[in-house]
């Protein structure tokens, strides 16, 4: 049961952050689906399923925070490329900034309150 | 192998599409690109193509389910329940002539019912009559009569060989009344189905 728990848990953090995650991978340079999708599969309980990435890709491009284009590739058929837009960059410092103050909250909290 | 292989990605395609089929035209066939240019990518880093490694390939995206609902959730698109107008829709079938026209319409607005569905939906009715009218054709040329009206070719029809009318009036029952039954219990029960949050598109 602690599984399910924790599963939960991560699930709620994640809800509100992968969006930021995917935005910040994107920060230094563009990248295709896949490596883009592989990577966040990297960090530990980021992604369970792969594909769910793509709906929010979609919705990251339709909000103008990331856009796409077609590159060659050198192997096999071209790949649609995600960058990020202006926007995009000022929607991630703004949540880097609003990120660090909340945790800073709520380590503090954890620590005095939560550790008696 | 390879047939092996690619008609598990085509079934896994096929469940996807099945899952996003009451979504906007644009944002279906962006999220299946991205999803089958995936899998391309994918397959192209594998080391050695077996079942087993595609398999994890897909296993590693997720069920066609989750992303589907994950879609949803990004777009606020909620899944489609059976309303007033699936009702309707059934209703119309029910009734000849210009209620199937109006029934088989509204059939196709409607996105809750799957491709399948729709077209067995418009077809069974007319399909009963054309087969209906072909037997009608065929029972007059085996008696060597020519059909110029419908009336008097199942008069004509009805002289000489008693059995083979008697499979036409069975036929026409059947056209007439069983079938747009049969073709509105069907529909019914699929939106019924369909419209369960739960099994919505696992067909």
């Amino acid at each position: 049961m602690v599984s399910a728990e924790r599963e939960f848990l991560a699930t709620q953090l994640r809800r509100g952050t992968l969006e930021y995650c995917v935005l910040a991978l994107l920060k230094k340079e563009a990248r295709y689906g896949f490596d883009l999708v592989r990577s966040l599969g990297d960090v530990d309980g980021m992604v369970t399923s792969e594909g769910t990435i793509y709906p929010l890709l979609s919705r990251l491009r339709r909000d103008g925070l990331v856009e796409t284009s077609w590159k060659e590739s050198p192997t096999g058929p071209p790949r649609r490329y995600y960058a990020l837009t202006p926007a995009g960059t000022r929607a991630l410092k703004l949540f880097k900034t609003e990120w660090d103050r909340f945790t800073q909250a709520v380590d503090r909290l954890l620590e005095s309150g939560g550790g008696k | 192998m390879t047939t092996k292989v690619d008609s598990r990605i085509e079934d896994y395609m096929k469940d996807l599409r099945a899952e996003l089929r009451d979504f906007p035209a644009t944002r279906r066939r962006e999220i299946l690109d991205e999803v089958q240019e995936h899998i391309y990518q994918a397959r192209a880093e594998l080391d050695a193509e077996t079942e087993a490694s595609v398999r994890t390939v897909l296993d590693r995206l997720g069920e066609p389910s989750d992303i589907a609902a994950e879609a949803r959730d990004r777009f606020g698109i909620r899944p489609k329940k059976a309303g007033p107008l699936e009702v309707i829709a059934v209703v119309a079938l029910l009734i000849p002539f210009f209620g199937w026209i109006v029934g088989t319409v509204l059939l196709w607005v409607s996105r809750v019912w799957s491709m399948r569905d729709k077209i067995i939906g418009t077809i069974l009715v007319p399909g009963i009559w054309v087969f209906f009218f072909l037997s009608m054709v065929v029972d007059s040329v085996t008696v060597g009569t020519v059909v110029s009206g419908k009336g008097r070719g199942m008069g004509r029809a009805l002289e000489p060989q008693a059995a083979e009318t008697h499979w036409g009036g069975v036929l026409f029952v059947l056209a007439f009344f069983l079938i747009p039954i049969v073709t509105a219990i069907y529909l019914a029960i699929r939106a019924r189905y369909l419209s369960q949050p739960d099994t919505a598109g696992t067909s």
